[in-house]
C-alpha cells in the first residue's frame, strides 16, 4: 500500500515541473513559434526563487523572483526573434546556454559555493493539507498534503485549455500559428499575440522552476533542471500542445521519473535509473508514431 | 452623379525610379462594378493598394464623398468601410468559416481572455451568408471546402465588417470555368444591395460581361474609363497593349508529317477502382499540334503524370519515334520530350532559384557543354551565354541573370520556360496549361512559338481548359471526359458548341 502511494506521489511531483513548462511552451506553440528556451527560462527561475526565498525569507518573494527570472529571458527572446527576427532555434539555444552559465556564475559570486546551495533561511513553498480528504484510506495521502504549485498546476491545466480553445486570445493565439498572414489581415498583430505567448510561458516556467528549487526540494544545484525543457519540449510535440496530452505525458514522464527513485531503493544504480524516463519517452514516441501511421493509411 | 471615392492624380514610384502608378485619377460611384484593367505589371493592383492603405503613395489624393482620406493600413480603410480580397486566399484551413470570418472581431462575453460567444457568433455569421444568398456553411472546416466557396469567405469577411466597397484582385484566376457563373451572379446581386465592386482583371471577356464602367490602365497610366457597354473586346485589347490584337487564328496549312507519339490503351486505376485514365489511345504526328480539351479533373492530370513518368499507368504503353518509354526514368524521358508543366512555380520553375539556374535546368544534365569535370562542376561561362541568347531570342525582360525567378512577371516567366523546352532538341512537346494566367500580349507571344515549333516540324500536345485557344491553334482537338477520349476532331470541321458538349456530356445525344 505504502509502495503505491510512494509511486504515485512520486509521479505527481515528477510530472508537475514538465507540465507546467510544457504548458507555458503550449502557448508559443499555438502561436507558431519554435521556442526550445523553456529549459533555461525553468533554470532561471530556479535560481532566482531560491535567491528570493533566501533574501526576503518569504516563498511568495521567491515565487515573484522565479517569475521575473524566466521574464528575463522571455524578453530577451521577444527583442531578438520577434522584433530583430532572428532565428528561433539558434535565439533558443544561446538562452539556455546562457542560463546555464549565468545561474552558475551567480552561484559562484552570490552564495561563494560551488554545485549546490542551501540554507536554513530558504523559505520553501508550503504542502497544502486537507483535513478532512486526508482521512480517506489511498486517496488520502494521494490528494492531501501535495505542495501548494502541485495544485496551481492541475488549475492551469484547466485553465490552458480553456484559454486556448474558449477564449478570443485563444482563437487569436492559435492564428497566429497557423496563418499569420490572415490574422494580420484581420487587423490583429501577429507580433502581439507571440510577444504574449511568450510572457505567458514566462510566467509558467517561472512556477515549474520554483517547484523544482522550492518544493521538490529546497536548494538550487548546478543546472538542476536536468533536460526537463527538453521533455517538455517533447511532450508538447507529441500532442501537438493540447494541454490535456501535455498532462498525460508528464504524469508518464513522472512515473518512470519515480519508478527510476524507487529502483535505486533496491539496489539499482542511479546512473541506471536515471535513463528510465528517456527510454519511456522514446518508447511514447514510438507508440504514437505508430498510431499515426495507421491513421494515416486508415484515412486514404 | 457624384464620384463616391474619387482618386486624384496618384503617383506610387518604386525605388530606385520604377513609376509603378503614373499620375492616375479615376472615379467609382456607389453601387457600380468597376473593372480596373491592363496587362500584367500595368499597375492595376499598385493603384487599388494605394486606395486600400497597403501601400503608401508618393503624391495624390484619396477623396470618399468629396473629404479627402489617408489610410495608413488596411484597418483603416476597413473601418471606413472599403474592403480587398487578395489574389492568394489568405484563411485559416484549420478554422471553421464562422471562425474565420469573426477573428479579429469577436463577439464575446466578457472573463479573462474574452470567452467567445460562439452561438451569437454563428448566428450573425448566419445572418450574412443569407442576406448575401451565399450558400454556406457557417460551421464548416475551411480545409474541406472549395476554393470558390474559399473566396466566398474571403468576401463573407469583409461584409461581416460593414464594408461597403469591395475591391477584388483577379478572383476568378484561382475558379475553375464552371465556378466563375456562380461568382458573376453573387457580385451582381452585391452591386444591387448598393455594394461598389472594383474588380482587378486582365480576362477582357469576364470583365466585358460584369462590369457597369471599366478602366483600362498600361504602363502606369491610365488609358480611359468607358462604360462596358459602348466597347468591345478588340477595342479594350488595343487600349491595354497598345497595338492591335488579332484573335483570329494565324494558323497556316501545314502538312502533318511521321507519327511521333503514340498512347495505346493507357489507363490509370485508382486503389478502389475508379479508372482515372481509361484506356486511352491516340498519336501525334511530326508538325501537327494535338489540342486536348476537357473539364479539369477528367483525366489529363493522370495523362501528364503517365507521359512523364511522375506516375505509372496501371496498365497501356507510350511510344515516341517508335521507342517504349514506359520504362524509362523521367531524365531518359527528358530526352525526347519537352514539357512545359501546369504551375510554373512548383514543377516548372524554382521560384527562389536564379533566373540563370532555371534556364539551364535539364540542358545542364543533357549537355556536356554545361558541365565539367565528369559533372562535378557547372560550366558557368556556357550557362551564362546559353541564358543570354535564351533571354534574347525569347524576349525576356529582366533585370539580371542572377535575379531570383521569382522576381520576374508572369509572362517573362513562361517566355522563360518555354524557351528552356523549346531549345532542348526533342521531337515531342507537351504542354498543360500554357497560357494560364498570363495576359493577353504573352498569350499572343505564346500562340505564335507553339505554332512555330509546329513549323519546326515538332509533334505538340497541347493540354488546355481555354476552347478558343485550342481552336486557334490546335488541329486536331481530342476531347476528355471522365477518364476516356470521347471526341477526335478535326479543328477545321467542329466548332466551340460541339467541343463543349463533348466536354460536358462525353457524347452527342440528339
Amino acid at each position: 500500500m505504502n509502495i503505491i502511494v510512494g509511486l504515485i506521489t512520486g509521479m505527481i511531483s515528477g510530472a508537475t515541473p514538465i507540465l507546467l513548462a510544457a504548458l507555458g511552451g503550449a502557448f508559443t506553440f499555438y502561436a507558431g513559434i519554435f521556442n526550445i528556451a523553456m529549459e533555461g527560462m525553468m533554470l532561471m527561475a530556479a535560481f532566482f526563487a531560491v535567491l528570493g526565498s533566501f533574501l526576503f525569507h518569504s516563498w511568495l518573494v521567491g515565487l515573484l523572483f522565479a517569475i521575473a527570472g524566466a521574464m528575463i529571458l522571455a524578453l530577451i527572446f521577444i527583442f531578438f526573434s520577434v522584433t530583430l527576427n532572428t532565428d528561433e532555434f539558434v535565439t533558443g539555444i544561446a538562452l539556455n546556454l546562457f542560463a546555464l552559465g549565468s545561474t552558475t556564475y551567480l552561484l559562484r559570486q552570490i552564495f561563494k559555493v560551488k554545485g549546490v546551495f542551501t540554507s536554513k533561511l530558504i523559505d520553501s513553498i508550503p504542502n497544502i493539507h486537507f483535513p478532512l480528504i486526508e482521512k480517506i484510506p489511498l486517496l488520502g495521502p494521494v490528494v492531501s498534503g501535495r505542495n501548494l504549485i502541485v495544485y496551481l498546476a492541475v488549475i492551469a491545466t484547466i485553465f490552458c485549455y480553456y484559454l486556448v480553445f474558449k477564449t478570443r486570445f485563444g482563437l487569436r493565439l492559435r492564428a497566429a500559428g497557423y496563418n499569420p498572414n490572415s490574422l494580420d489581415s484581420s487587423g490583429v498583430r501577429t507580433s502581439r499575440m507571440r510577444i504574449q505567448s511568450l510572457l505567458l510561458c514566462a510566467v509558467f516556467c517561472g512556477l515549474a522552476g520554483a517547484f523544482l528549487s522550492l518544493g521538490y526540494v529546497t536548494l538550487f544545484a548546478e543546472n538542476m533542471t536536468a533536460g526537463r525543457g527538453w521533455i517538455s519540449l517533447a511532450a508538447i510535440i507529441l500532442v501537438d500542445g493540447h494541454p490535456y496530452g501535455i498532462a498525460l505525458i508528464s504524469l508518464l514522464f513522472g512515473f518512470f521519473d519515480g519508478l527510476g527513485l524507487f529502483l535505486q531503493g533496491y539496489g539499482v544504480s542511479s546512473q541506471f535509473t536515471s535513463m528510465v524516463p528517456y527510454i519511456a519517452t522514446l518508447g511514447a514516441l514510438y507508440v504514437y508514431a505508430r498510431r499515426n501511421r495507421e491513421r494515416e493509411r486508415n484515412a486514404l | 452623379m457624384d464620384d463616391f471615392i474619387s482618386l486624384e492624380h496618384m503617383v506610387k514610384v518604386y525605388p530606385p525610379r520604377v513609376l509603378a502608378v503614373d499620375n492616375v485619377s479615376v472615379g467609382f460611384q456607389k453601387g457600380e462594378i468597376h473593372s480596373i484593367v491592363g496587362e500584367n505589371g500595368a499597375g492595376k493592383s499598385t493603384l487599388m493598394k494605394l486606395l486600400y492603405g497597403l501601400v503608401p503613395f508618393d503624391s495624390g489624393v484619396v477623396k470618399i464623398n468629396g473629404a479627402a482620406v489617408h489610410f495608413r493600413k488596411p484597418g483603416d480603410a476597413i473601418a471606413m468601410g472599403i474592403g480587398m480580397v487578395h489574389q492568394e486566399i489568405e484563411l485559416i484551413s484549420q478554422y471553421t468559416v464562422w471562425e474565420n470570418v469573426v477573428l479579429g472581431a469577436e463577439p464575446v462575453r466578457g472573463g479573462i481572455g474574452g470567452t467567445l460567444d460562439s452561438a451569437r457568433a454563428i448566428e450573425l455569421v448566419r445572418r450574412k451568408i443569407d442576406e448575401f444568398q451565399f450558400n454556406l456553411d457557417p460551421s464548416a472546416q475551411v480545409e474541406r471546402i472549395s476554393v470558390a466557396a474559399l473566396q466566398k469567405v474571403e468576401i463573407l469577411k469583409l461584409l461581416y465588417r460593414n464594408v461597403s466597397v469591395l475591391i477584388l484582385d483577379e478572383p476568378t484566376s484561382v475558379l475553375t470555368p464552371q465556378e466563375i457563373p456562380q461568382l458573376f451572379a453573387e457580385l451582381k446581386r452585391l452591386r444591387d444591395k448598393g455594394t461598389t465592386i472594383l474588380f482587378i482583371s486582365h480576362r477582357l471577356d469576364e470583365v466585358l460581361e460584369l462590369s457597369d464602367r471599366i478602366t483600362v490602365m498600361r504602363r502606369g497610366k491610365k488609358i480611359a474609363t468607358v462604360a462596358a457597354s459602348e466597347t468591345d473586346k478588340e477595342a479594350l485589347a488595343e487600349m491595354m497593349i497598345g497595338r492591335q490584337v488579332i484573335f483570329t487564328s494565324k494558323r497556316t496549312p501545314h502538312p502533318r508529317g511521321d507519327r511521333v507519339f503514340e498512347a495505346k490503351g493507357l489507363s490509370v486505376t485508382r486503389h478502389d477502382g475508379l479508372k482515372l485514365l481509361d484506356n486511352v489511345s491516340f498519336s501525334v504526328h511530326a508538325g501537327e499540334i494535338v489540342g486536348i480539351a476537357g473539364v479539369e479533373g477528367n483525366g489529363q492530370f493522370e495523362l501528364v503524370n503517365s507521359v512523364m513518368g511522375l506516375a505509372a499507368p496501371t496498365s497501356g504503353s507510350i511510344t515516341v519515334n517508335g521507342g517504349e518509354i514506359t520504362k524509362l526514368s523521367i531524365l531518359e524521358r527528358r530526352k525526347l520530350i519537352s514539357f512545359v508543366p501546369q504551375d510554373r512555380g512548383k514543377m516548372g520553375a524554382s521560384l527562389p532559384a536564379s533566373i540563370l539556374d532555371n534556364a539551364i535546368m535539364t540542358h545542364h544534365r543533357l549537355e556536356p557543354r554545361f558541365s565539367a569535370w565528369r559533372g562535378l562542376v557547372l560550366n558557368y561561362r556556357n550557362a551564362r551565354a546559353f541564358t543570354d541568347t535564351l533571354a534574347k531570342r525569347f524576349s525576356v525582360q529582366m533585370a539580371s541573370r542572377q535575379s531570383p525567378f521569382r522576381s520576374l512577371s508572369g509572362g517573362n516567366q513562361q517566355k522563360l520556360i518555354l524557351g528552356r523546352e523549346f531549345l532542348l532538341s526533342t521531337p515531342f512537346f507537351l504542354m498543360d496549361q500554357p497560357t494560364r494566367g498570363l495576359d493577353v500580349g504573352s498569350i499572343e507571344y505564346v500562340h505564335g512559338e507553339i505554332l512555330s515549333m509546329r513549323e519546326a516540324n515538332r509533334a505538340v500536345l497541347l493540354i488546355s481548359a481555354d476552347l478558343e485557344e485550342l481552336f486557334l491553334i490546335a488541329d486536331r482537338i481530342l476531347v476528355m471526359h471522365r477518364g476516356r477520349i470521347v471526341a477526335d476532331l478535326v479543328a477545321e470541321q467542329t466548332n466551340i458548341e460541339e467541343v463543349g458538349r463533348y466536354m460536358l456530356e462525353g457524347k452527342i445525344t440528339a
